[in-house]
């Protein structure tokens, strides 16, 4: 009897931790839905002020120091900015100076706030792209929180603040490579700014570690400045490392200079198959018809990756594809497979195939109709 | 009073142009989504149609195309974040008299509207 009066009460107790669990649950989802609402009206209310500040040089509308410690009120002012350009950027700016917006963030930024607050704060400041909190992000490209440096990064990168590019370069060698990576994305905003900071500090590192160096020379191959594609050979030349090596053969792929080409060529005879690989891909975006005959011969190679690279790197050559089809009619069953896949994915298969199957020279009528120049 | 639709799904962008053509002497309305904008071009007699590519329910380019259908033959501008030569070439064909991107130049925007009405 007894045992049955405590399970009643233990199931009754449970009941009762249920509801209560359930309203809370409520509650906490209603002040979240009241809290969105209100942002958002606020936000469309900002929205409403700025532009007629915006539009209106003489616009009265008062904003107060509260207005601009409001999130929503940053939300607007980054929303208008985004999509507008030329002299109405100015009268935001002017807007974000004199109401010391910046100063506030950068404050955030500075406090113990739990870091919700202070990457929200890191996120405006690199939205507003206001310079006079410049230094504040490049101060905090060291700060405790990883989002918080690489918001901070971003924002450099938005302001085009050049005097941040050592600062973000010289944390590659510590940092990540998750913020590793969004740095270098930011660095690639700086433009050809950044690729002489990157090549020093790949010429300075690449012999004592792999994967900052050769981040670095990624990212100065996405920045395709030309003039970097000499110093690039010269790390080719010196690096012992093959993961620097493969990232400067792509940084020379993407910037495509044409002093490139006969160096690239001669990687093709190196004896790490992936430096073969990577070199043939890296000559088909050089677009040079010279590498034709290097090229067809490597669709021959020993390892799957170089012939296939060799002959993706054909197809996008100017007559390359003429040896593609030399390749298709050739005893090398290995080549021909490089050679139809190439093809194939230039929508060319059909045609090599059927010329095939019907057992016609694939080389005579092309080179006959090259000739023709139809 | 020159009346313009703005037709775009960003507030921001609806704000901006009401407040600021406003300013500049224009009666402007506002649509945030494709299938309003066509209803309300089709039966608002207006002066200038100002179109976003990316709307929900009907793009922009489909808009213009209904539009001129239904033999609405006010000038369509359109304002667009879409950065590709295709788009803007397509919105031409189809009976857009002009093409800007966003972010744009509020000054250019209204100059551009002035020499269309």
């Amino acid at each position: 009897m007894v045992d049955i009066r405590i399970a009643e009460i233990g199931t009754f107790v449970i009941y009762v931790i249920d509801v209560v669990l359930l309203l809370a649950l409520v509650g906490i989802k209603t002040v979240h839905r009241r809290r969105v609402h209100s942002h958002d009206r606020r936000r469309q209310e900002y929205l409403g002020m700025l532009s007629r500040h915006v539009s209106y040089a003489d616009c009265t509308d008062p904003i107060t120091p509260r207005m601009a410690e409001d999130p929503a009120f940053l939300d607007a002012l980054i929303d208008v900015r985004e999509v507008l350009s030329g002299h109405e950027l100015g009268n935001l700016e002017e807007i974000v100076a004199r109401h010391g917006v910046s100063a506030r963030l950068t404050r955030y930024l500075a406090s113990r706030l739990p870091l919700g607050r202070r990457l929200r704060a890191a996120v405006a400041l690199a939205e507003i792209g206001d310079k006079s909190a410049a230094p504040a992000m490049v101060l905090h490209l060291s700060d405790r929180e990883p989002d918080v440096r690489i918001e901070c990064a971003r924002g450099l990168a938005r302001l085009r603040w050049t005097p941040a590019i050592d600062d973000i370069v010289a944390r590659f060698a510590i940092e990540d490579t998750t913020v590793r990576a969004r740095f270098a994305d930011s660095l690639i905003g700086f433009g050809t700014s950044a690729t002489w900071p990157l090549l020093a500090y790949v010429r300075v590192n690449h012999r004592s570690e792999d994967a900052g160096p050769a981040l670095a020379l990624r990212t100065v191959g996405r920045i395709r400045e030309l003039a970097a594609a000499g110093a690039i050979h010269e790390v080719l030349a010196e690096s012992p490392s093959l993961e620097v090596t493969i990232a400067a053969i792509e940084a020379l792929g993407d910037i495509a200079s044409p002093e490139s080409t006969r160096r690239l060529q001669s990687l093709l005879a190196d004896e790490r198959w992936q430096v073969r690989a990577k070199s043939a891909t890296a000559l088909g975006k050089l677009e040079d018809g010279s590498s034709i005959p290097i090229l067809s011969e490597a669709i021959r190679d020993a390892n799957f990756w170089v012939r296939r690279n060799s002959a993706a790197a054909l197809a996008r050559l100017p007559d390359g594809k003429l040896a593609l089809y030399r390749a298709l009619d050739g005893d090398d069953v290995y080549a021909a497979d490089a050679a139809a896949e190439a093809l194939a994915d230039s929508g060319e298969l059909v045609a090599a195939r059927r010329r095939v199957d019907e057992g016609i020279s694939v080389v005579e009528p092309l080179l006959a109709h090259m000739e023709s120049g139809d | 009073m020159p009346k313009i639709l703005v037709a775009d799904d960003s507030e921001t962008i609806r704000t901006l142009l009401r407040t600021a053509l406003g300013r500049a002497g224009y009666e402007v309305d506002t649509a945030s989504d494709g299938p309003t904008a066509h209803s309300m071009a089709k039966e608002g007699d207006f002066d200038l149609i100002i179109l976003d590519q990316l709307m929900p329910g009907l793009l922009g380019l489909d808009v213009i195309s209904q539009l001129r259908e239904d033999g609405v033959a006010a000038p369509v501008l359109m304002l667009t974040g879409v950065d590709d030569g295709t788009t803007a070439a397509e919105s031409l064909d189809r009976g857009a008299v002009d093409y800007i991107r966003k972010p744009f130049d509020m000054n250019e925007l209204l100059a551009r509207i002035k020499s269309r009405l």
